[in-house]
Parts: C-alpha cells; sequence; structure tokens
C-alpha cells in the first residue's frame, strides 16, 4: 500500500455571512487510513465534508485527490474521480426501487455493472434490492445511502454520522464493515458524535470547535486535551 | 336559489355529455398542468412564464399556418425543438446564477414573474392586442360522433395528442436512463449530484421539456379554448398551478389525475353552473390547500 496522501485538504475555509463556518482546516488522509472527526453541534464538520465533496465552493484554500487540484469541481465530478460521501440525513431516491438507486450511482460513475451489485451484498441489501427506497426505515435508508456511495468505487469516503440513529447492534455491524472497507485500501474519514463507535475505528481524530481545529492526534489524548474538554463539557 | 345555469335543470344526457367532454378537456389540462410540474419537480422552481410560453407556443402554430400553411400538428414537432433549445439556453443563462443567491426560491418567483410581464409585453408589441384563433375544420370537417354525442373534431384531436406526449413524457420518465436521473434529481439535488448525475444538465434538459409541453399545451388552446391573446399567459398558468397542486406539486402521476379531474369538473360546471365556471381553478386550489395539502395523491404530512 502507497504511503502517499489520496486526499490532500489545505487551509480550507467558508463563511456564511459574518460566520466563519470552517475556518483553515487542512487534512490528509492516506489509502486505507481511518480519520475520525469530532466536535459539538455546529462546529463545521459537516460544513467540512460538503467543501471536500464539492457541494459548497470553499472562499479559500484547496483540495487535491492524489496531488490533482479539485478545488471547486461538482460532485457528480469528484464521484467519477472516486471520491464520495454519505449524508447525515439520507434523502434516498424515494420513487425508485433499492436496486435502481444504487445502479442510478454506479451507471452515472461509470462503474462496472456488478459494482451496485457487490455493494447492495456488502450492505446486505440484497434482500430488500425490490422495494422502493422510501418504504425503508431509517436504519436502512442510512445503508442505502452507504451502498450508493460504494457504487460509486470510491478511494476516498467522507462518511457523516452513519452511526446516529441506529442501534447497538447495528453500530458493531457498520464499524466491521467500514474497518473491512479501510482494508481494501478505501480512505476513510469518519465524523461521529459516538465516541465509543469512533474509538472501534480509529485512534487518529481531529477536532473542530467553531470552524477551527482545536486538537489532532490520538483520540485517547484528546480526552486529555483541556480545550477539548472545556469544549466538550461546555466550561 | 335561482342560479342561472340551474335552469337548463338535470338531464342524464347533459351529465353523460359533461363527463366525456371532460375527459378529453382533462387530458388536456394534464399537458398543460405537466410542464409546470417537472419543472417544479425538478428544480422546486415555480415558472410563472409557463403560460406566456404556452401563448408563444399558441402564436408559434397561428402564424405558421397562416403565413406557411402549416398544419399545427406539423408545426408540433419544428417548434418543439425550437422551445427545448431555447428553454435550456434559458436554464444555463439564469438559473445558475440564481440558485447561488441565498434566498433562491423567493427570487425565483420574482424573475419569473418579470419574465412572464417581458414576454406578455413584448408579444403585445410583436403581434397586437388581439386574439386569434385558428379556423376550427384545420384537422378536419366532420364533426365527430361518440356514444350518441357530437363533438366538434379538434377536441378528440387535441385529447389525442394531449395523451400521446403524456405518454411520452412517462416514457421518458420511467424508461430511460436519463428519466431515472430526473426523478433522482427530484428526490434530492445532491444525493443525485453525489451518484455522478450531472444536476445542471438535467434540470436544463427538464427546462427545455417543460417548455416543449408549453408550447404544444398553447397550440392545442387555440382549440380547446377558442382563441390566444399576449394576456393569455396569467389566468392559464394559475389554472395549470391549481391542476398541479390539486394534483400534488411534484407528482406526475399526480398531475394526469388532477388534469382529468379538473377537466370533467368544468364540464360539469359549464354544463349546470356555466357562469361560475371561470372561479373553478381558484376554488380548487383554496379547497386542496385547506383540506389536502398535499393533493389528492399527496402524503398528509410534508417531507422534512
Amino acid at each position: 500500500m502507497s504511503s502517499e496522501a489520496v486526499l490532500t485538504a489545505r487551509d480550507l475555509g467558508i463563511s456564511f455571512g459574518n460566520l466563519k463556518a470552517v475556518d483553515g482546516i487542512s487534512l490528509d488522509l492516506k489509502p486505507g487510513e481511518i480519520m475520525g472527526l469530532v466536535g459539538p453541534n455546529g462546529s463545521g464538520k459537516t460544513t467540512l465534508v460538503n467543501l471536500v465533496s464539492g457541494l459548497y465552493r470553499p472562499d479559500r484554500g484547496e483540495v487535491r485527490l492524489g496531488g490533482r487540484k479539485v478545488t471547486g469541481l461538482a460532485p457528480h465530478h469528484l464521484a467519477r474521480l472516486g471520491l464520495n460521501r454519505t449524508f447525515q440525513v439520507p434523502k434516498p431516491f424515494h420513487t425508485l426501487t433499492v436496486r435502481e438507486n444504487v445502479e442510478l450511482a454506479a451507471f452515472y460513475t461509470r462503474q462496472e455493472p456488478h459494482t451496485a451489485e457487490k455493494a447492495l451484498e456488502f450492505t446486505e441489501l440484497a434482500p430488500l434490492a425490490d422495494r422502493l427506497a422510501g418504504s425503508l426505515n431509517v436504519g436502512q435508508q442510512k445503508l442505502l445511502d452507504l451502498a450508493r456511495a460504494l457504487a460509486t468505487g470510491p478511494r476516498i469516503l467522507l462518511v457523516d454520522e452513519l452511526g446516529a440513529g441506529l442501534g447497538p447492534m447495528e453500530l458493531d455491524q457498520v464499524a466491521a464493515k467500514l474497518l473491512e472497507l479501510a482494508g481494501t485500501g478505501v480512505a476513510l474519514l469518519v465524523v461521529e458524535h459516538l465516541l465509543a463507535f469512533l474509538n472501534q475505528l480509529t485512534s487518529r481524530v481531529l477536532v473542530m470547535n467553531a470552524g477551527t481545529r482545536i486538537f489532532e492526534g490520538k483520540l485517547a489524548a484528546a480526552a486529555e486535551d483541556p480545550l477539548v474538554v472545556e469544549v466538550f463539557l461546555g466550561g | 336559489m335561482n342560479l342561472p345555469g340551474a335552469q337548463k335543470g338535470w338531464s342524464p344526457d347533459m351529465l353523460e355529455f359533461s363527463l366525456i367532454a371532460g375527459i378529453l378537456f382533462g387530458l388536456f389540462f394534464a399537458l398543460v398542468g405537466m410542464g409546470l410540474n417537472l419543472v417544479f419537480g425538478v428544480m422546486r422552481i415555480v415558472n410563472l412564464a409557463h403560460g406566456d410560453f404556452m401563448m408563444l407556443g399558441a402564436f408559434g402554430a397561428f402564424w405558421a399556418y397562416n403565413l406557411l400553411g402549416w398544419n399545427p400538428l406539423v408545426t408540433i414537432p419544428v417548434q418543439g425543438l425550437a422551445f427545448v433549445l431555447a428553454g435550456m439556453a434559458l436554464y444555463y443563462l439564469l438559473v445558475p446564477r440564481l440558485v447561488a443567491l441565498k434566498d433562491f426560491e423567493m427570487i425565483s418567483l420574482v424573475l419569473f414573474f418579470g419574465l412572464s410581464q417581458t414576454i406578455e409585453a413584448l408579444a403585445v408589441l410583436a403581434f397586437g392586442n388581439n386574439p386569434r384563433s385558428i379556423f376550427q375544420p384545420v384537422f378536419g370537417q366532420a364533426p365527430v360522433h361518440f356514444l350518441g354525442r357530437t363533438f366538434p373534431v379538434a377536441w378528440p384531436v387535441s385529447a389525442a395528442v394531449s395523451l400521446f406526449f403524456l405518454i411520452l413524457v412517462y416514457f421518458y420518465l420511467y424508461r430511460t436512463r436519463a428519466g431515472y436521473a430526473t426523478r433522482a434529481v427530484m428526490a434530492s439535488r445532491d444525493e443525485a449530484s453525489a451518484s455522478g448525475v450531472n444536476v445542471d444538465r438535467i434540470s436544463a434538459l427538464t427546462f427545455g421539456l417543460g417548455l416543449l409541453l408549453a408550447s404544444v399545451a398553447g397550440m392545442l388552446s387555440l382549440f380547446m379554448l377558442g382563441s390566444v391573446s399576449p394576456d393569455f399567459g396569467g389566468n392559464i398558468t394559475i389554472t395549470a398551478f391549481a391542476v398541479i397542486v390539486f394534483g400534488g406539486l411534484g407528482d406526475p402521476v399526480g398531475t394526469v389525475l388532477g388534469g382529468l379531474l379538473y377537466g370533467i369538473g368544468l364540464m360539469v360546471m359549464e354544463s349546470y353552473l356555466s357562469s361560475w365556471a371561470n372561479i373553478l381553478p381558484y376554488v380548487l386550489l383554496l379547497a386542496t390547500l385547506l383540506v389536502k395539502p398535499g393533493g389528492i395523491m399527496g402524503k398528509e404530512v410534508r417531507h422534512v
């Protein structure tokens, strides 16, 4: 496995009015690496995911995929270059079946047709493949969103609060799946409130508060960091 | 109470006539609503100039008939292609800039209202402020007899053209790749984009398709509604809006059902309460919003 970073973000920033939602965040991800992204509500985690995945165009900074500058490219373009993400509140294509949702993503990112079938099996949605996506429960919709992202054949996957709304059993299963993915060389950035869940995945975290990085390093060390403790316990 | 239409009394013959005419008109009104609804479904923008594009389609057919001697059925594909291209150009000109704005849904209403006023004003300058119509027997002389009733031949022809385009929309949405992508964009622009769909291209195509349907519906208005003048747009936009709200905003199947029920309702009112028929779209709009805001096909609760 190469030790070159597949994803590099440098000094990313975006403001909404007077609010600096993300203010100078940098990060590197290597193939197969999992990095946790934590922080209180409103600290800019999802905004950062939106910046990297192309949903928002950053005011400053740059994003590179394996050395290629991709700042400001639209999400469909980045999806075809192997960068994808899941959504905190997934909105699957409710008038399409589960299989059609996933096949659409594979088709428009020019993947082999069997990529869609593999994604359905990986997420264990194959038995539900012919149901309308709108009929799934919240947990199943989250898995479908993951399957949709996987069907695009990502080398980098940004996972935005996949754990929220899942039960303890499902959480363990999902954690095992994400580890399996990383084992195949996919780089993962995992936004998560559930630290126990994150702890199963990785020891490396980036902690954000008010749009800025307040800590980067081991999850265990973060728990001892006075600033992190203050932010999390509302000092 | 002695309403004007009530004097005609309830005759089963008239009811039968109203129902059959209502279905013919209903298909036409479904087409009137469909273009507006597709654009709304994909972009969450109400194209307030929808009726004005219909007016342009009607005038296009009128001039093609009078200057070139084209049968309106010949005009449809030629003019339709022009409207698709114009719609795509208009999309790329207006919408990406619009979406970049903060309050874009609100501003889009103002923009398309302005577009509607501009088109109407230019049409008055270009065509004069007169109602225009095409000689009805352009589709043939003989009236049509059906189930013992007699209809102008233009009615079933218009209904058949409407049905053809509704089926075409169905095949596009449910049987083609671009149609699947269009339905994906209707469900969620962000997820569609993350699935590799070029949302701008699909939206532009849908906007073009919306204008194509408007141009056909406008041409048919010359026969179904008698005549078309440059100020035709405002009222027919409201009718189209009533049909799609009644059927369920963003739902193409709902629009067909909404159009059919509207057409039948209108014909029944024309038969029995003719002087009240003009308020039908407004009553329908109000009643839908008060009783079942999601429309007949909609769920009770709005999706968040």
